[in-house]
């Protein structure tokens, strides 16, 4: 299938299919309504075909580029069906359980991930481990019935929707740095494992702590080898800055359109909305420019650093707007609409904050693409 | 162009340019056979030549046959005032080559300013123009120009920032260790990589619109090229010794012609109010 044709046909059928598709609350709806629509709009879209296509068939899929999924999540997000936040986590995870899962476990479990019958998370940040991923602690020993792992995770999104766990561990001794650290694919319902949502300032709970107390992982979960964790995630880091970075450049040009439609006449400037969208077009025209390296099958590495510092920068210049531009909505409405406007905007302020801070894009980008040598 | 023709032709712009400036740049694109290049395909011509011109601070009346051809004209084109993308009718801006072709009765005054090595001239008079269908065609293709030639130098100035930053030993180690000093950097780069992402974004699509945005871009994001390689280089970049003062003018003078940074963003975003909605967004 060619971009053009399916671009065409997955048009259509979202026309066709708006009223089935259409959420069924306004404005952002909480977190419990979001993850239903997501799996409502995954399991359409998997039995119409779409989500299956830009996977190998090995998984499910039906094959073709990657700039299938990059339009398709494209579509999904800008038509506001799916959160770009949630329908990340297939781009993300997906990848890493072709590429490192033996192909029995990818093939059983990638499908249930693309038709929405699953959410899986990614437990990486630890309370002692932030942007220096390489210290962290959630041990993992072996025994004879698998891993017993013990430890805690924290920042890990939608943990309390999730069966499934991405979990880089240490399987090393404790100063092992990057060589210790196995990764492995963990059953959320396992016993010992407590999930406890952390409240955070845009509202929902997206964010988790995960806590592990002697949790067995049968060791055909393992991912990729023992010891091969850093390199799994270094995999995997660049596709949260390649196509779901497409998707949530679609989701702020989106906001900027209702921005323009919602704000009282003269409440925003010329000179900043058009500062904003110069943003976005330089943010979509890189991100295009990383969907067809990714496409062409060239390997993603620190270069993608460039796209997430564009995005952030983009994402807080947009939403920078609008307490001002919004003032009665975002401040003091408590309608759907204001409270979508007042949680985005503050979701904003975390963007050079999670997935790599703004300070780590930017000693990725010093020391690998301009060869900066070590740091002080 | 194939892959292998681009490379060679690159090649070949990149010793004109790096050994040569005004007068003598245009016979050595006439030599190599630029022009017959910018009829061939244009997107290569311009992006390779304007790119490597900037890099190297050299200048040619290259922008005149750029703009001549998107006009449908033979002769130079006269280039708006500073500060407007209109077509001019009885002043404006041209580069050195237009002395020797001006019509009767156009005085042209040489330029110094901020950037004597430009070598601009001042037109005035009866420029004769009639409005044409064509200008604003015109205006994009001397604004993508434009906008490669500022992407050349922030590349340069990057260039001579880096090399400085991993040389200059202070407090027993490069300063480049120092993570002021790679944040500034890095940040240059990432403003680079945004402007070649939009003007990649612009000659794809194809339209004036686009071409204006990504000059926006490429005017803006050299000043903060310039703003952080300037601090990086720090009093050295600040002599005359140092090149970098020439890029920081030829940036300048760039980014003023055929609508300035703030005055293209501006007319983006009332366009945008004045609409409430966006124009279409580059397809994937």
């Amino acid at each position: 299938m060619e971009l053009d044709a399916f671009r065409a046909s997955l048009d259509s059928w979202l026309d066709e299919h708006s009223d089935e598709l259409a959420p069924a609350f306004e404005g952002a709806g909480t977190l419990d309504q979001q993850m239903a629509q997501l799996a409502k709009v995954k399991r359409l879209a998997y039995d119409a075909g779409f989500i299956r296509w830009g996977w190998p068939e090995h998984v499910g899929g039906l094959g073709g580029s990657p700039l299938l999924r990059g339009y398709l999540g494209e579509a999904l997000t800008a038509r506001a069906l799916v959160d770009p936040g949630g329908y990340s986590m297939v781009e993300v995870l997906a990848p890493t359980m072709i590429d490192y899962a033996s192909v029995e476990l990818a093939a059983e479990m990638v499908p249930r991930l693309l038709r929405g019958d699953e959410m899986w998370c990614q437990g990486f940040s630890e309370p002692g481990t932030g942007s220096n991923l390489a210290s962290l602690a959630c041990r993992a020993e072996r025994g004879d019935d698998g891993w017993h792992v013990t430890g805690q995770k924290v920042w890990t999104s939608f943990a309390q929707f999730a069966q499934r766990c991405v979990l880089l561990t240490r399987t090393g001794l404790p100063d092992s740095a990057h060589r210790g650290i196995t990764a492995m694919f963990v059953d959320m319902d396992s016993p010992g494992i407590t999930v406890r949502p952390l409240g955070t300032m845009h509202g929902g709970e997206e964010f988790c702590e995960v806590f592990f107390d002697d949790v067995v992982v049968p060791f055909e979960r393992t991912l990729g080898e023992e010891g091969q964790g850093w390199s799994i995630a270094m995999d995997l880091l660049p596709f949260e800055r390649s196509t779901s970075l497409w998707h949530r450049g679609a989701f702020l040009n989106r906001r900027l359109e209702s921005l323009l439609e919602a704000a009282p006449p003269g409440a925003l400037s010329g000179a900043e909305v058009g500062d904003v969208f110069l943003q976005l077009f330089a943010l979509r025209a890189r991100s295009r420019a990383t969907q067809y390296r990714m496409a062409a099958g060239e390997r993603l590495g620190p270069e993608t650093s460039v796209d997430k510092i564009l995005l952030a920068t983009a994402e807080q210049a947009l939403f920078d707007l609008v307490p001002a531009a919004l003032g009665d909505d975002v401040l003091l409405a408590d309608d759907a609409g204001g409270e979508q406007w007042r949680s985005q905007y503050l979701y904003s302020r975390a963007a050079t904050i999670y997935g790599g801070s703004g300070e780590i894009q930017r000693n990725i980008v010093a020391r690998r693409l301009l060869d900066l040598g070590a740091d002080a | 162009m194939d892959p292998e023709e681009l490379a060679l032709f690159r090649e070949s712009l990149r010793q004109a340019t790096a050994n040569h400036t005004g007068k003598a740049l245009d016979d050595a694109l006439d030599e190599l056979g630029w022009r017959d290049a910018l009829t061939a395909d244009r997107r290569a011509a311009v992006s390779a030549l304007f790119d490597l011109q900037g890099r190297a601070n050299a200048t040619s009346s290259a922008l005149d046959w750029v703009m001549a051809g998107a006009l449908g004209v033979h002769g130079p084109v006269v280039l708006p005032p500073l500060g407007s993308w209109e077509q001019p009718r009885q002043r404006g801006l041209a580069t050195f080559a237009f002395a020797n072709r001006a019509p009767d009765g156009v005085v042209v005054t040489p330029v110094s300013g901020i950037d004597p090595a430009l070598g601009m001239v001042e037109v005035t008079g009866d420029l004769g123009a009639s409005a044409s269908d064509a200008w604003p065609d015109t205006v994009a293709a001397g604004q993508l120009a434009l906008a490669h030639e500022l992407v050349g130098a922030s590349r340069t100035m990057l260039q001579l920032a880096r090399d400085h930053a991993v040389e200059r030993v202070q407090f027993g180690r490069p300063i480049a260790a120092f993570q002021a000093v790679r944040h500034r950097l890095a940040e240059s780069l990432v403003a680079i990589e945004a402007a070649d992402a939009a003007l990649g974004a612009a000659w794809e699509v194809g339209s004036p619109q686009t071409a204006a945005m990504a000059k926006a871009v490429a005017g803006r994001n050299a000043r903060t090229v310039a703003r952080h390689c300037q601090q990086v280089l720090a009093g050295i970049g600040f002599t005359t010794e140092h090149p970098f003062h020439r890029y920081l003018r030829r940036v300048l003078v760039l980014d003023a012609l055929l609508g300035d940074t703030r005055a293209l963003t501006q007319q983006l975003g009332d366009e945008l109010l004045s609409r409430r909605r966006l124009p279409p967004l580059l397809p994937l």
